[in-house]
C-alpha cells in the first residue's frame, strides 16, 4: 500500500529548549540576534552557550544549561531559513509569520505553526487533509530526511485518505501512486513499506520509482478492504480462484501456503481447531474438495490404516459392520462418496465383483457414464475390466 | 562432478553479495494412541444375534462375505506412539546482476521419530513442494522448475515451465505452462512408491501436463478461463482434460457475485460449479450460494467409471458485528445427491443432508478474545453434533495463548460407531524477536467408541506439539516476519479483528 503521510510537529526539531521567548521580549529587538543562521549563511542558527552565560551566570540570575544543537534536525522538512528569505524576496515573511499564531503578540515562539505555512501557500484544507500534490511543497522524500529513526517513522499519523474503504484497492491508493507518479507517496513511503504486500509479483512502476529505505517498514501496511468484511477466509475462494492478479496485489504465495498445505504435526490453519473430531462429516460429502489438498492415496488411507478403517486383506475387514449386507448393497452409497471409499480402498478390492472378464461381472457404470468418449480418451482404463474386448473397441 | 563442484565453487563467490529470505517452520508432535489389529475366526464360529448379526463368541462384531470360509473384524491392538518431525524449509534469492531474476524453494522434511513408524506423510522423508527459477520483467514473467499452478481445478503441481504474459492496457494475463505431473494433493509423481496402495494402475512414467490460463481484470471484476490437460505419454492417451470458467462482478459498494464452473472434457460431464453472490461491509458480511460438488478422477484409474453423481447444495452464511466487541456468524447448507440409479434394498442409505452452524466472537478487553460455536452436520456417512469454544489472550502483539474445547457426538451410518469426543487443548506463541517464533501446544483428544459389541474400546490421546519458525534474511527490504504471514485478513488465526 502506497500512501501519503504528511508529517507534523512530531518529527519537526525541538521547540525553544525550554527558552521562554515571551519573558524576554523585551532584551530582544530582533529574532536574528540569537539566530543569525535564519538571516546569514554560515551562521548558526542556534545562539552560543556563552550568550545566555552572559547574564545567567549564578549571580545575576540562575545558571541555566544550553547547548546549541549540533546534529541534523530529526525532521523532513525543506524548509530553509535562508532559501525561504530569498524565494520570498518580493514580500519576505517575518519569523514571527512562521513562529507565532495569528494574533498573538511577538516573542510567543512555538515550533512552526503549519496552518500559517498552508495559509501562505494557498492551501485552504486542514494539513493532513491537503491534496496529494501538495506534500512535496514542504516535504523532502523519507529518504532524504536522514535523521528520522524508526520511531519517528512510526508516529507518521495516516491523512483521512488513507481511511477510507477503498484506500487499500487499487482504486484507491493505487490511483493516486499512478496519478502523482510516487513524488508525495516518497514523502513518508518507500519501496520497502509496498514489498510488505506487494511481493507476489513484478512490483507496479509506481513502487520501482520510489527509493529504498528500510525505515519505512516502521509503519504496518496491512490493513483488511472492506470487500474482506469478516470470516473472510471462509468465503475466500470463489474470489481467489477468479482473480489471482487481484490477490497478489497484496498477498504473496507463503500467505496461501500458511493454510493450503498438509502438513502433519501443523497447528490448526485451513481447518479450525479439533476440526479431526469432526472430520467425517465434513469429509463423507465433501464440504469443500479435500483432493485438492489431500491425497486420499497417501495423506487419507495411511491414517485410516492406524485406525483400522483400511481394507488390508480386499472387502474381507470389518469396517462396514452396522449392516451386514453392505458389500452387496453398497452402490448407492459408493455413487455418492467415492471419494470416501478411495481413501480405505484400491481398485483391486472393486474388480472381483465390478468386472466384466472375471467375478461377478457386476456393471459399474452408471448415470452421465460416456463409454465412446471415455475409450476414445484412455483406452486402457476399459481395459483393466473389459480386458481386449472393449465393447466398441 | 568435479566440473560440477567447481562450478558450485565460482557461483558461491557472487552469492555473496545476493539478498535472500528463507523461513524455517520446524514443528513437533508427540501423539500415544490405541492401535487395532485385524483379526478373523472360521465362519462356521460365527453366531448371530436375535436379529441376525454375526459375533465373536467373545462379543466382536464381524463381516462375513458370502463364500468366505473366515469373518473379520478389528481388535484393539497395542498403544501405538508417533513422533511426527516435520520442517519446511521455504525461501527466495534474488539479486543475481539480472534485475528481475529470483530463486524460490520450498521443501518439507517429515520423519516419525518414535520406534513405531505410526505416523502418516513422513514417507518420503523429503519433499520438494516447490523449487524454481523466475525471470519477471513488466510484460512477462517466466518460471522454470517446480512449481503449483492453483486454480478452479485445484492445485496442480509440475516440473516444467510456466510463461505469463501480460498486456497491462488492457488488464489481459495469459499464462502458459507444460512439464512433467505430480500426483494430486501431494509433491510426490505419480510413480512414487509412496503413493502405494495404487499398486496395479500406478503409472510407469509420469503424466505430461499442459494448460493455459487467461484471466480479465477490470474495475468491476474479473472474468478466467483455464484449459489443462494431462497425458499419459507412455500410452498416448488422456489423463485428464479439464476447462474452467470463473468470474466475479462488484456491482455496487459492498456486493460481490462471483461463479464458475468446469467441466470434465474426458469424462463429458460438468463437474463442480458454484455460484455466489456476496454482502460485506465492516458490521455485516452475508454470502448465499448455489452451488454442485462432483469429485474429478484421473483416468489412470477406473474410478470415474463409476459414475460419481453429483450434489447439489444451497448454503448461505451471515455475520454480524451489533457492536464493536461483539461479532455474531451462522451458516447453514442443504444439499441433495443426484439420483445414483442403484437399486439396493438391503443398504438404506442417505441421500441429502445438512450443515448449520451459530457461533460469536466476543472482544471484552483489549487482548482478549472469546469465541464458541454450535455445530449441527447431518448427511451419509456421518453425522456429528457438538458445539466448543476458545478462549484468546494475547497481551502483547508478540504473545497469544488460546485455551479451547469441543464435545462432539459422532455417529457413523454404515459402521456400528457413535463416538463422543471431548476435546481440551491450548496453542500458545511467542516471537522471541523479529525472526524467532516459538509455538507451543498441547490437546486432550478423548474419544469413547460406543458400540454394541466388544470392540467399544476408547481411542484417548494426548497430543503435545512444539514449533520454531525462524526467518533467516539479508536485504533491505525485510525488517519483520512478512506482516501478511502474522496477519492475514480476516484468518483464522490471528486475523485482525
Amino acid at each position: 500500500m502506497i500512501g501519503l503521510l504528511l508529517v507534523t510537529s512530531l518529527v519537526q526539531a525541538p521547540d525553544s529548549g525550554g527558552f521562554d521567548h515571551l519573558k524576554h521580549k523585551a532584551l530582544f529587538p530582533s529574532c536574528t540576534t540569537c539566530h543569525g543562521g535564519a538571516e546569514t549563511k554560515g551562521a548558526s542558527l542556534w545562539p552560543t552557550e556563552s550568550s545566555c552565560v552572559a547574564c545567567h551566570d549564578g549571580k545575576i540570575e540562575k545558571a541555566v544549561a544550553w547547548r546549541p544543537r549540533t546534529t541534523p534536525r530529526r525532521s523532513n522538512l525543506r524548509f530553509d531559513h535562508i532559501q525561504h528569505r530569498v524565494a520570498g524576496k518580493a514580500r519576505p515573511a517575518p519569523c514571527a509569520a512562521c513562529h507565532t499564531e495569528a494574533g498573538e503578540p511577538r516573542m510567543a515562539v512555538r515550533p512552526p505553526v503549519v496552518g500559517r505555512c498552508l495559509d501562505c501557500h494557498g492551501i485552504r484544507t486542514a494539513h493532513l487533509a491537503a491534496a496529494d500534490s501538495t506534500c512535496t511543497t514542504c516535504h523532502v522524500p523519507l529518504v532524504r530526511a536522514v535523521a528520522l529513526t524508526r520511531s519517528d517513522v512510526a508516529r507518521f499519523p495516516a491523512p483521512p485518505s488513507h481511511e477510507d474503504p477503498r484506500w487499500p484497492g487499487r482504486e484507491g491508493h493505487g490511483a493516486v501512486a499512478r496519478g502523482t507518479l510516487t513524488t508525495n507517496c516518497a514523502t513518508c513511503h518507500a519501496q520497502e513499506f509496498c514489498y510488505q504486500c506487494h511481493a507476489g509479483g513484478t512490483p507496479p512502476r509506481a513502487i520501482a520509482a520510489l527509493a529504498s529505505d528500510s525505515r519505512s517498514t516502521a509503519l504496518a501496511a496491512h490493513r483488511a478492504p472492506a470487500s474482506h468484511g469478516a470470516n473472510f477466509a471462509d468465503r475466500h475462494a470463489a474470489l481467489a480462484a477468479t482473480g489471482t492478479a487481484s490477490c497478489s496485489s497484496c498477498h504473496i504465495r507463503s500467505d496461501c501456503l500458511e493454510c493450503h498445505r498438509a502438513t502433519a504435526a501443523n497447528a490448526p490453519g485451513y481447518h479450525v481447531a479439533g476440526f479431526l473430531s469432526r472430520h467425517p462429516a465434513a469429509a463423507y460429502a465433501r464440504e469443500t474438495s479435500c483432493s485438492d489438498c489431500h491425497s486420499e492415496r497417501s495423506f487419507c488411507a495411511a491414517c485410516h490404516q492406524q485406525s483400522g478403517l483400511v481394507a488390508e486383506r480386499g472387502l474381507r475387514t470389518g469396517f462396514h459392520d452396522g449392516n451386514r449386507f453392505f458389500s452387496a448393497g453398497h452402490g448407492g452409497a459408493a455413487r455418492q462418496s467415492l471419494e470416501s471409499c478411495v481413501s480405505c480402498h484400491s481398485e483391486r478390492d472393486c474388480l472381483p465383483c465390478h468386472s466384466a472378464v472375471g467375478g461377478r461381472r457386476y456393471n459399474p457404470h452408471g448415470p452421465g457414464f460416456d463409454a465412446e468418449r471415455l475409450r476414445r480418451k484412455n483406452i486402457q482404463m476399459c481395459t483393466v475390466c473389459h480386458g481386449t474386448a472393449v465393447p466398441g473397441g | 562432478m568435479k566440473r560440477l563442484v567447481v562450478m558450485l565453487l565460482l557461483a558461491a563467490a557472487p552469492l555473496a553479495a545476493q539478498d535472500y529470505r528463507l523461513r524455517l517452520d520446524a514443528r513437533v508432535q508427540s501423539v500415544s494412541f490405541r492401535g487395532v489389529a485385524l483379526d478373523s475366526i472360521l465362519a462356521g464360529a460365527a453366531v448371530a444375534d436375535s436379529v441376525g448379526s454375526l459375533y465373536t463368541p467373545d462379543g466382536f462384531a464381524v463381516v462375513c462375505l458370502p463364500g468366505e470360509a473366515y469373518c473379520t473384524y478389528f481388535r484393539p491392538g497395542p498403544t501405538l506412539v508417533g513422533a511426527p518431525l516435520v520442517t519446511t524449509v521455504g525461501g527466495s534469492v534474488w539479486g543475481f546482476g539480472v534485475r528481475g531474476l529470483s530463486a524460490h524453494g520450498t521443501a518439507r522434511f517429515g520423519a516419525d521419530l518414535s520406534s513405531d513408524d505410526a505416523w502418516p506423510g513422513t514417507d518420503p522423508a523429503v519433499q520438494l513442494v516447490e523449487g524454481y527459477v523466475q525471470y519477471a520483467a513488466e510484460r512477462v514473467t517466466a518460471k522454470a522448475g517446480r512449481q503449483i499452478v492453483y486454480s478452479r481445478l485445484g492445485t496442480t503441481g509440475f516440473d516444467g515451465a510456466n510463461v505469463t504474459w501480460r498486456v497491462p492496457r488492457q488488464h489481459v494475463n495469459v499464462a502458459g505452462y507444460l512439464g512433467w505431473g505430480l500426483a494430486r494433493g501431494v509433491a510426490l509423481p505419480v510413480t512414487s512408491p509412496a503413493l502405494n496402495p495404487l499398486d496395479d494402475f500406478q503409472p510407469q512414467q509420469r503424466q505430461i501436463i499442459a494448460g493455459l490460463d487467461a484471466d480479465w481484470t477490470a474495475r468491476l471484476g474479473e472474468a478466467r478461463l483455464l484449459y489443462q490437460r494431462e497425458v499419459d505419454p507412455q500410452a498416448r492417451k488422456f489423463v485428464s482434460e479439464r476447462v474452467a470458467v470463473s468470474g466475479s462482478v462488484r456491482p455496487a459498494a459492498g456486493w460481490t457475485v462471483s461463479g464458475g464452473a468446469e467441466y470434465d472434457m474426458a469424462a463429458g460431464w460438468w463437474g463442480s460449479a458454484d455460484l455466489s453472490v456476496g454482502y460485506a461491509t465492516r458490521t455485516i458480511t452475508g454470502v448465499l450460494e448455489g452451488r454442485r460438488y462432483r469429485p474429478h478422477f484421473d483416468l489412470w484409474t477406473i474410478w470415474g467409471a463409476f459414475s460419481p453423481v453429483p450434489y447439489h447444495s444451497l448454503r448461505g452464511s451471515v455475520s454480524v458485528r451489533p457492536s464493536r466487541p461483539v461479532q455474531v456468524h451462522a451458516r447453514g447448507e442443504v444439499y441433495r445427491f443426484d439420483p445414483a440409479e442403484v437399486s439396493a434394498p438391503l443398504v438404506p442409505y442417505e441421500t441429502d443432508g445438512y450443515r448449520a452452524e451459530l457461533g460469536a466472537t466476543v472482544d471484552p478487553k483489549p487482548g482478549w478474545t472469546i469465541d464458541a460455536g454450535y455445530t449441527r452436520e447431518f448427511g451419509p456417512g456421518a453425522a456429528s453434533v457438538g458445539g466448543g469454544g476458545s478462549i484468546t489472550y494475547a497481551p502483547t502483539r508478540q504473545t497469544r495463548v488460546t485455551l479451547y474445547g469441543q464435545a462432539h457426538n459422532r455417529p457413523l451410518e454404515f459402521r456400528y460407531s457413535e463416538s463422543a469426543l471431548r476435546v481440551l487443548g491450548f496453542d500458545g506463541g511467542t516471537d522471541l524477536n523479529d525472526r524467532v517464533r516459538l509455538s507451543l501446544g498441547a490437546m486432550r483428544y478423548a474419544e469413547e467408541r460406543r458400540r454394541p459389541d466388544a470392540a467399544e474400546f476408547d481411542w484417548t490421546q494426548w497430543r503435545l506439539t512444539a514449533g520454531i519458525t525462524w526467518l533467516l534474511a539479508r536485504g533491505g527490504d525485510l525488517e519483520n516476519l512478512p506482516p501478511a504471514v502474522r496477519r492475514m485478513p480476516g484468518g483464522r488465526n490471528g486475523g485482525e479483528r
